[in-house]
């Protein structure tokens, strides 16, 4: 898959170099079913993903699919494969920390896990892994 | 700079749970060293074993003596030498709390929380 990047991704530069978008962004958009067998439409979540950084917070890059695993202790620890593909989206300590801003992607990442039927959704912030797991609303 | 974030704000409004810390750096290898360090947490060691028993999904703090402590780390390192196996201090404690734990009548239990006598009259 080549690597996506949104406009608003490519004037971001400027803003690092001033400083301002400094807090790193990352989700996993995950290639399978917590089954670890069914597909998930990965391109349309990837796409969505990147309009919602966009949209929100002004800019993000998809990178190309990586191998990855994951162990899912509520299925008795089975292993599911995976092929994940990472979105980065530098913003600014405000827009992250914004409630309504946290609220659209906290439901973006509920829509997801919830459609894609996943196990759990990961999102890094800063330096910092946030896990959802419950899916219900928005 | 180090930029200062509300985790527990963002947390709440994500409606997400924090999971720890994490090496997070821009860029394709950072992105694949960042997935590499998520999943080492989630990835089944090699050996096996039950200190990464998957019912353990619960985590408390347990308060601890200096001593007992170190007498965790005395049998650990005993362990990993005779056992070839690897094992942490508290991941020790909790394989000890359970067997406890199942062990342990009501009675017993009891005896352990009533107060000591005092000696005095």
């Amino acid at each position: 898959m080549k690597k996506k990047r949104t406009r608003a991704a490519a004037q971001a530069g400027g803003d690092l170099v001033g400083g301002r978008k400094r807090v790193l962004v990352v989700l996993f958009v995950p290639s399978l079913e917590r089954d670890g067998t069914t597909s998930i439409d990965q391109e349309r979540w990837i796409d969505s993903a990147l309009e919602l950084f966009g949209r929100v917070f002004g800019g993000a890059t998809a990178y190309p699919k990586a191998k990855g695993i994951w162990r899912d202790d509520e299925r008795g620890g089975s292993l599911v494969k995976d092929e994940p593909v990472v979105i980065h989206c530098y913003t600014t300590p405000d827009d992250i920390q914004d409630y309504s801003n946290l609220a659209e992607l906290g439901g973006f990442c509920r829509k997801m896990g919830r459609e894609a039927n996943q196990g759990e959704v990961g999102l890094v912030v800063g330096d910092e892994y946030f896990a959802i797991r419950n899916f219900a609303g928005e | 700079m180090k930029t200062h974030l509300d985790m527990d704000k963002i947390a709440k409004g994500l409606g997400a749970e924090r999971r720890g810390k994490i090496s997070a750096k821009g860029g394709y290898f950072g992105a694949l060293q960042l997935l590499a360090d998520i999943e080492a947490r989630l990835r089944v060691p090699a050996g096996g074993g039950r200190p990464t028993d998957p019912r353990w999904t619960e985590r408390r703090l347990v308060p601890l003596a200096p001593e007992t402590l170190d007498r965790l780390e005395q049998l650990t390192v005993g362990i990993r030498e005779h056992g070839n196996v690897s094992l942490e201090p508290m991941q020790l404690a909790g394989l000890l709390l359970e067997k406890t734990t199942e062990q342990l009548s009501d009675e017993d239990a009891e005896k352990l929380v009533r107060p000591r006598p005092t000696g005095r009259r």
